[in-house]
């Protein structure tokens, strides 16, 4: 009982580093650029289908092909930025929502028109790999998503917190009327803030890959999960999102160990809801601009 | 005016009259389901009134679909009673959506509203000593009106016809009565609404029900028109959460007409897609709404309703008043 209990435990934060890694990025979207991205899953999905097909057709490995896939899916969010989101910025929050939605839509019907909706899953040498530690065992690839993700959190924290470019995102984030009179191209700072979180998303795609499978509609779940991890955390702070994701990763092992694996999904969306209403601010406080999104 | 009531009295004796003349099963099945959708998503709008978007109204279709099957078939409770029970079942669907709307605003109702159905979507799916899991229910072949089960296409024709008159006519009364001008008045503004005295929440939560029970009744019609049910169908994000919703806001949300013209364009449109082109290129049809729905959002905020305003607005711009109502379905969308 106290092994499985560990096991559990173990699986759950290594599962929910990713979560974070992911809802990291539909953060910062938000708290730049202002906007709810439902489409923010579908960016994975992408990236899930990019490390495929790379792997399949040309043996590479999934590791190596986020050097790829990053970067494209960073111009992938910037090109959503600058030609869906920046001519309507500014309407009502609904039209945002339709707009995102829209590509949500166009993203998995184009993965079902090229792809079909079969489940595609890469088999590589360290998929199945597992390293005996003690009394859990823990899950090669599992590990692997898990500590780089912290690794790219504590280079995101240090990047905004160090860097000119990333204060000038703080900045934006903070008061973008006053970012703009010092100076701060907002405009730019937005591309850049949606660049960055699609290319996260991506990233958090290709470490979910080797033990995960790839289908068209496998971004509405993820979307889901990330609103999850986002608001449990709190709109706007990344410290909220690394305690929530590793909290929405042991609720759902917990769940699925010592309840049954149905009941996992039913546990977040049902704990997503009560969140919502009895704490829409989430637990670590309530971002600045979540009245411009809908919020109040 | 005039014109108007010519033209609905043209439009509605057309519709009685379409199955006499249009004899091809294929022809009769589109409008059977062009008229379903027009119900369904003129259904859906009546939330839109107080500018909240639904994303989860497949939870009030599966609610009343499963509600009447299961009484029919576990139960043989027959259809007619079943139906009334299933608007009450998504009733109390709604009474739980309307704890969360008088709460949440924006795209945090709108994403509670896809968990809502999500959640329901997976208890279907698990809780197989009642539903029988994703195995689904079969309606029983048993032809008659105390089955609601047919032999030919025209009576379910004619029931569609009747459900969408319904729901058509349940927005309009709904938007001119004094709850639809409370409603739209507080799309616009909450607080103030609140401060000159309006109970907003009893407005808000009465569109939802009224909503919710008319989405259940839809959801039983789709049960026994199609007679097979089960969990990834009748909860179906896509087709009953999205499209109705898509049909809304490309024809012109927030407005009576407009969903009704968006569901009348965008379903046969979808239909034929799927169909001829279905076979070959799957995805093709949501597609297609993707894209129609991108370009509204750009270039048409108020959906094709803002073209018939605007067209009228122009022809009669002496009415100045015709112009304002125009631009403010944009501005209320």
């Amino acid at each position: 009982m106290f092994e499985l209990t560990l096991q559990a435990i173990v699986s759950g934060l290594l599962v929910g580093g990713v979560y974070a890694l992911m809802a990291a990025g539909l953060n910062l979207i938000f708290g730049v650029v202002r906007i709810i991205n439902f489409a923010h899953g579908d960016l994975m999905m992408v990236a899930m289908y990019a490390v495929y097909w790379l792997f399949t057709l040309s043996g590479i490995d999934p590791y190596v092909a986020v050097l790829v896939v990053a970067p494209a899916l960073f111009l992938l969010g910037v090109f959503l930025q600058r030609v869906v989101i920046r001519p309507i910025q500014g309407s009502s929050p609904l039209m945002i929502i339709f707009a995102t939605v829209a590509v949500s839509l166009v993203l998995q019907n184009l993965a079902l028109m090229l792809f079909q909706g079969d489940f595609r899953s890469v088999q590589t040498s360290y998929s199945i790999a597992v390293l005996d530690a003690g009394p859990v065992l823990v899950s090669v690839p599992r590990l692997i998503a898990f500590a780089a993700s912290i690794l790219l959190f504590a280079g995101l924290f240090l990047f905004l917190r160090y860097t000119y470019v990333g204060k000038a995102l703080r900045a934006v984030a903070e008061n973008r009327t006053v970012a703009r009179l010092m100076g701060i191209r907002v405009e730019r700072i937005y591309l850049l803030a949606f660049g960055l979180g699609s290319a996260l998303a991506g990233i958090a795609g290709v470490l979910m890959m080797p033990f995960a499978s790839a289908y068209p509609t496998v971004g509405t779940i993820y979307t889901l999960l990330a609103f999850v991890v986002v608001v449990l955390g709190g709109l706007g702070s990344m410290e909220g999102t690394v305690v929530a994701g590793l909290a929405v990763g042991l609720i759902e092992t917990l769940t699925g160990t010592f309840i049954s694996p149905a009941v996992k999904e039913i546990a977040y969306f049902g704990l997503f809801i009560v969140i919502l209403l009895i704490r829409p601010q989430g637990f670590f406080g309530l971002g600045k601009g979540t009245e411009e999104v809908g919020l109040k | 005016m005039k014109r108007q009531r010519v033209a609905a009295v043209l439009a509605g004796a057309a519709a009685v009259l379409l199955p006499v003349f249009v004899r091809s099963q294929f022809a009769l099945d589109m409008a059977i389901l062009t008229l379903f959708y027009v119900g369904l998503t003129a259904a859906w709008n009546l939330v839109t009134f107080s500018g909240r978007l639904s994303l989860g109204h497949a939870a009030f279709f599966g609610l009343g679909a499963y509600t009447a099957t299961l009484l029919f078939v576990r139960a043989g409770i027959p259809p007619v009673i079943g139906a009334a029970v299933a608007v009450v079942v998504s009733l109390l669907g709604g009474l739980l959506m309307v704890l969360v709307m008088v709460r949440l605003r924006g795209p945090f109702f709108t994403l509670a509203s896809i968990a809502f159905a999500e959640v329901l979507q997976l208890v279907a799916t698990h809780w197989r000593s009642l539903t029988d899991g994703s195995v689904g229910l079969h309606i029983p072949f048993r032809p008659g009106w105390q089955n609601l089960t047919f032999t030919s296409k025209e009576p379910y024709y004619y029931i569609a016809l009747a459900l969408a008159v319904l729901s058509v006519w349940l927005g309009h009364r709904l938007y001119h009565s004094s709850t639809g001008y409370f409603l739209r008045a507080a799309s616009s503004d909450e607080e103030a609404c609140q401060a000159l005295g309006v109970n907003i929440k009893r407005a808000q939560a009465a569109a939802l029900l009224w909503s919710a029970g008319m989405t259940g009744l839809l959801g039983v019609f789709y049960a026994y028109f199609i007679y097979v049910i089960e969990p990834t169908t009748f909860f179906s994000m896509e087709l009953f959460s999205l499209q109705p919703a898509l049909n809304g806001i490309i024809g012109g949300v927030g407005t009576v007409w407009g969903p009704v013209l968006g569901a009348l364009v965008m379903t046969p449109l979808g239909e034929y897609l799927r169909t001829f082109l279905g076979a070959m290129q799957q995805g093709l049809h949501f597609l297609v709404y993707g894209l129609v729905l991108l370009v509204i959002v750009r270039v048409l905020p108020g959906g094709f309703m803002s073209i018939i305003t605007g067209v009228r607005a122009r022809n009669d711009d002496r009415g100045s008043g015709a112009n304002e109502r125009g631009r403010s379905y944009t501005a209320a969308s």
